[in-house]
């Protein structure tokens, strides 16, 4: 006799389009994350340690202005360089720059991000360019003790 | 010739096999997916010490300041061989994150309640960034609320 049973199953597949379109955003999204943060910091810059930092919440509008010290020390009149952006930006000319940055968005917050061991007296005139273009808010990036 | 009941259940069959196979790209894409995701973990959080009242200079007078308290404190940060050295009307030390930090929050105890105070940090030109920043923190931990810098002495 003969039996029949059950059919066979056809496969079963899982549609994946939605999960790989997913997944490719996903990518796509850290890996313009990635460039842009890249882009904004520049390496060779210790930043110094604070034990009362907090993290902001709001990165929103932030330029930073890196500083970078020179690689043979401050003798012959060595300065630390002003990078924004990857650009160097000369001294003389950062408060201009800055107040050109403050008149296209008004909301602008400053990021200092320097190295620890920059004198003082190449920290000041950025302050002052700060000041200069009324720029009133300023964060210093530092990082955790330990 | 018309097909057979046999001939068409099969080519239907074969027709749910057309297509490339995913399963390796989706392996890959997971994995690289994985890397991004530990990787932007293992990147330190950003620690920000936030200031309001940018450095005021004497002279720039298209610049509007805050208004400042009647109480200030002068903390003079002065360089001595490789230390920096903290100078304050009743404190002179070297340990920036520890005694000053200290000495800053009793002072701040000691103040009556509400009276505002401006507090400037006044360094000279040969302090590096990393005590101006301690003496700052400690500034916040004390919590003075108005922390200013004063541009360094012309050279």
């Amino acid at each position: 006799m003969k039996i029949r049973g059950i059919k066979p199953m056809q496969d079963a597949h899982v549609n994946v389009t939605p999960l790989i379109d997913i997944i490719m955003c996903l990518i796509i999204f850290f890996l313009l994350v990635g460039h842009i943060a890249k882009a904004a910091s520049v390496k060779g810059i210790k930043i110094p340690a604070a034990k009362n930092g907090k993290d902001l919440r709001d990165k929103s509008n932030q330029l930073i202005i890196n500083l970078v010290p020179p690689t043979g020390g401050y003798g012959n009149d060595a300065m630390p360089s002003i990078l924004i952006w990857s650009n160097r930006i000369p001294e003389n000319q950062l408060a201009a720059y800055l107040r050109k940055q403050k008149s296209d968005n008004p909301a602008i917050k400053v990021v200092l991000r320097a190295d620890r061991s920059i004198p003082y007296r190449f920290i000041a005139p950025v302050l002052i360019s700060c000041a200069q273009a009324r720029i009133a808010s300023i964060h210093f990036m530092t990082r955790r003790p330990g | 010739m018309p097909l057979s009941t046999k001939h068409k259940s099969r080519r239907m069959h074969a027709a749910h096999h057309v297509g490339p196979n995913m399963t390796p790209m989706v392996d890959v894409v997971m994995v690289i997916l994985i890397f991004f995701m530990l990787g932007s973990s293992f990147v330190s959080p950003d620690w920000y010490l936030t200031n309001n009242t940018p450095a005021i200079k004497g002279g720039l007078s298209d610049v509007k300041t805050n208004a400042m308290p009647a109480t200030r404190i002068n903390i003079k940060l002065r360089v001595r061989g490789t230390r920096t050295i903290a100078i304050l009307p009743g404190l002179q030390t070297a340990d920036l994150s520890g005694e000053l930090a200290t000495f800053l929050t009793s002072k701040h105890k000691a103040l009556v309640k509400g009276v505002p105070v401006q507090i400037f940090i006044s360094p000279s030109n040969g302090v590096p960034y990393k005590d101006v920043i301690t003496t700052y923190s400690d500034c916040i931990q004390a919590r003075f609320k108005q922390v200013a810098f004063r541009p360094p002495p012309a050279r």
